[in-house]
């Protein structure tokens, strides 16, 4: 998969996000940084929990209320969304960076027809002048998604789920945003339709040049779909880098771990490694490397400091002990994690 | 459609049979019983209470009564009223339901419009100064009991302060010398109201179905240019003043009405608000770059809208009961007060008379709350 390397559209500089709870501060994201080109796709891979959707919604400004940004910055194009005033992130909101939420299935409104739905962010965003012109923009989207234009009168309780998930779809790609983010949209359906939808989506975001961030735990499925991997562990970004060479050759053991958990990735077979333990509890996360309970390479200075970048070629992970070039050889990959 | 409304129909229908049955025997079992009453009340000419004996059916057997009061009852024949001798049933609640419906429609929809403003409002400002002065002072009045807090509204807009009158359905001082009578005036009022909402319905629905984008512009203008017009016209014609005199007696019981009822629409929508806010729809629609109030109203309270629908059946038997009370309260000559009125003086065509009326009344209101509801949330068929 061929990296394109341009001026980034999207720059995330060091972003950290918390939650405040009765039990305390979560630290839902921590640190994060990443740079995305036009037309580039970078995949968001991490257990539940781990921060991903955190990351995506600080992305929009997309808050819920006991959330604050504790830091960083959200460049894109060069200007920094987060000190924006409600009223101009509003602007950005879907005509730059538009969503496809985890819950897919539960983004319709269900008393409003779903053409109409489209229509408002399309009318919001002054994209056409006129209903007609409106209207001809959905069945334009429609038909991109595969759906029968026909449909954008009914309600979304006549839509399958299917239906549902392309019609979301449509929605996002309505007012030509530079950067779309899936946020795993497509765990609710069967394995079928969700790679048909997931190939045409991919289909659809190389025609029209847009950026996208695609989030899913199951990290073959990233690797279809992107040309770069991100790999999130409690809050941080721990491992970074072309999907083929992230693929080829892990270097933070976290992501080894995953790989393995995940067997049916194209290629060679895997033994299926299974990763013990639970991540961990981000209100209170463990000093170093917050992967240093479940990791077998974990020595003293894991558990005291949290490790600097290493680097292999454009690729890095943030651990003392990186994984060589040819990680699975017959030792690690009988390492039990 | 027109199945589901016939269906909703029949069921009317067969409600009403029981509401009349039942009213029928409880009626008969009262003490004074209804023939001895025809036929013996010496207010009745010999020869009325020989003609009502014959068209009653009264020297019939009790289940040939029946009949003949079913029979009756479905054609519109209540009687003659012994109160407003020698005045029909009929004629006495065609002049009183009128006055009840005004008063109790304009005092439901403004309560639910206030109830659902205020409930939607506190739902999305959470901890706010609103938040607790209208929970606080809605609780307060919607548990308040009714005809003390009438009668305390009376004593301050009225004695004290002088501002509204005291109570009935117009001021004989005003009225005398008038040329019409205050049911001509008054049923011009109610074409006047019913022709401005047909307006300004066909007004939204005209300028909704044209292929614009945005606000339509100039459905404020218009309709506001109406509701302007309506009082400059009734102000230039020589009934006005009478209208007027008629209005300022509707506005003490209907704002009494509203304040002890608005609460319980608030609180519902505030709950059910909660509810529609953490949907994935509403952070959709915020994704989308809505306004902020578009967001609130289109998406979170419109779906919020329907379980307050559902309840609002519920707190329509509520709001019967409380203008049964507000009318003997403000004596507002509706069919609350008639019923009171008639029960205390044992008229008993008058009684039945109202009674029907009351339940036609009340499943006609639960009809057309069961329409809204169906119109209001397309996942539900029509059955
Ligand atoms: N509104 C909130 N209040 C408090 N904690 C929250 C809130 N939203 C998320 N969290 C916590 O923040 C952490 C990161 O959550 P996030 O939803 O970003 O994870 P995720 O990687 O998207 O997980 P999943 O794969 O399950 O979607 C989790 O520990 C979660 O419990
Ligand atoms: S830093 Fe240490 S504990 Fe953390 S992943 Fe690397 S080897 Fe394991
Ligand atoms: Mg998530």
């Amino acid at each position: 998969m061929a990296t394109v390397r341009e001026a980034p559209v999207l720059e995330v500089v060091d972003l950290s996000l918390r939650y405040q709870t009765r039990q305390g501060e979560v630290q839902a994201v921590e640190g994060v940084s990443f740079e995305l080109a036009q037309g580039q796709s970078l995949g968001l891979v991490g257990e539940s929990g781990c921060g991903k959707t955190s990351v995506a919604t600080s992305l929009m400004r997309l808050l819920p209320e006991n959330a604050y940004l504790a830091g960083g910055q959200v460049k894109l194009g060069g200007t920094d969304l987060l000190p924006l005033s409600d009223d101009e992130i509003r602007g950005y909101r879907w005509r730059r960076i538009a969503m496809v939420f985890q819950a897919a299935m539960n983004s319709l409104d269900p008393v409003h027809r779903v053409g109409q739905q489209v229509i408002e962010a399309i009318e919001a965003h002054r994209m056409e002048t006129t209903l007609a012109d409106a209207r001809e923009r959905v069945a334009r989207l429609f038909r991109m998604v595969g759906l029968d234009p026909q449909l954008m009168d009914r309600y979304p309780h006549e839509f399958s789920g299917g239906m549902r998930q392309r019609a979301v779809i449509a929605m996002a790609l309505s007012c030509d945003p530079d950067l779309i983010i899936a946020d795993e949209p497509t765990t609710a359906l069967d394995v079928i339709v969700q790679d048909r939808i997931l190939r045409e989506l991919k289909v659809v975001q190389q025609e029209l040049r847009m950026g996208m961030i695609y989030i899913s735990h199951d990290i073959g499925v990233v690797a279809e779909v992107t040309d770069r991997i991100g790999v999130m562990y409690a809050g941080r970004l721990v491992e970074l880098g072309d999907t083929a060479d992230v693929f080829r050759s892990p270097m933070h053991p976290y992501t080894a771990a995953l790989m393995s958990s995940f067997p049916s990735v194209h290629g060679e077979r895997l033994p299926l490694v299974g990763l013990a333990g639970e991540p961990p509890n981000l209100i209170d996360p463990p000093a170093g490397c917050p992967f240093h309970p479940r990791c077998p390479y974990a020595d003293d200075i894991c558990r005291t400091e949290f490790p600097d970048r290493s680097f292999r070629g454009d690729n890095w992970a943030a651990c003392w002990h990186p994984l060589d070039a040819s990680p699975l050889s017959e030792d690690r990959q009988n390492q039990d994690f | 459609m027109t199945r589901y409304l016939a269906k909703r129909a029949g069921q009317m229908a067969l409600t009403l049979f029981l509401i009349v049955t039942l009213t029928f025997f409880l009626v008969q079992a009262q003490p004074g019983d209804y023939a001895t009453f025809y036929a013996l009340n010496p207010d009745l000419p010999a020869e009325v209470r020989a003609q009502l004996k014959e068209s009653f059916g009264l020297d019939k057997p009790l289940w040939q009564q029946y009949l003949v009061h079913m029979k009756n009852t479905f054609t519109g024949n209540f009687g003659v009223s012994f109160g407003h001798f020698p005045r029909p049933v009929m004629e006495v609640l065609a002049e009183r339901l009128p006055r009840t419906a005004v008063l109790f429609l304009t005092a439901t929809a403004v309560s639910f419009y206030i109830g659902f403003f205020l409930g939607k409002a506190i739902a999305w400002r959470r901890g706010g100064v609103l938040e607790y002065a209208a929970t606080i002072s809605g609780a307060t009045l919607f548990t308040a009991f009714t005809p003390a807090f009438g009668l305390m509204m009376i004593w301050v807009f009225a004695f004290k302060l002088g501002w509204l009158p005291v109570g009935k359905f117009l001021d004989p001082l005003i009225w005398r010398g008038a040329e019409v009578s205050a049911n001509h005036v008054f049923s011009y009022m109610l074409v006047t109201g019913a022709a401005f909402i047909v307006f300004a319905f066909l007004v939204l629905f005209f300028f909704r179905r044209s292929g614009r984008i945005g606000p339509a512009p100039l459905v404020a203008p218009i309709i506001g240019a109406a509701a302007l017009a309506i009082p400059v016209a009734w102000g230039l014609s020589d009934i006005g003043f009478l209208a007027l005199d008629i209005l300022r007696h509707m506005i003490l019981p209907i704002v009494t009405l509203t304040l002890i009822s608005f609460a319980g629409t608030m609180l519902l929508t505030r709950n059910s608000m909660l509810e529609t806010m953490r949907e994935d729809y509403v952070m959709a629609a915020r994704a989308k770059g809505l306004p902020e109030k578009v967001v609130r109203d289109r998406h979170a309270a419109r779906n919020a809208l329907l379980p307050v629908v559902t309840s609002l059946v519920y707190s329509l038997i509520f709001a019967i009961d409380g203008s049964v009370i507000i009318e003997g309260v403000f004596s507002w000559p509706g069919m609350g007060m008639t019923l009171l009125d008639a029960v205390r003086s044992e008229d008993l065509p008058l009684v039945m008379g109202s009674m029907v009326f009351i339940g036609l009344f009340s499943l006609l209101a639960h009809v057309i709350v069961d329409v809204l509801y169906v119109y209001l949330d397309p996942r539900i068929r029509y059955q």
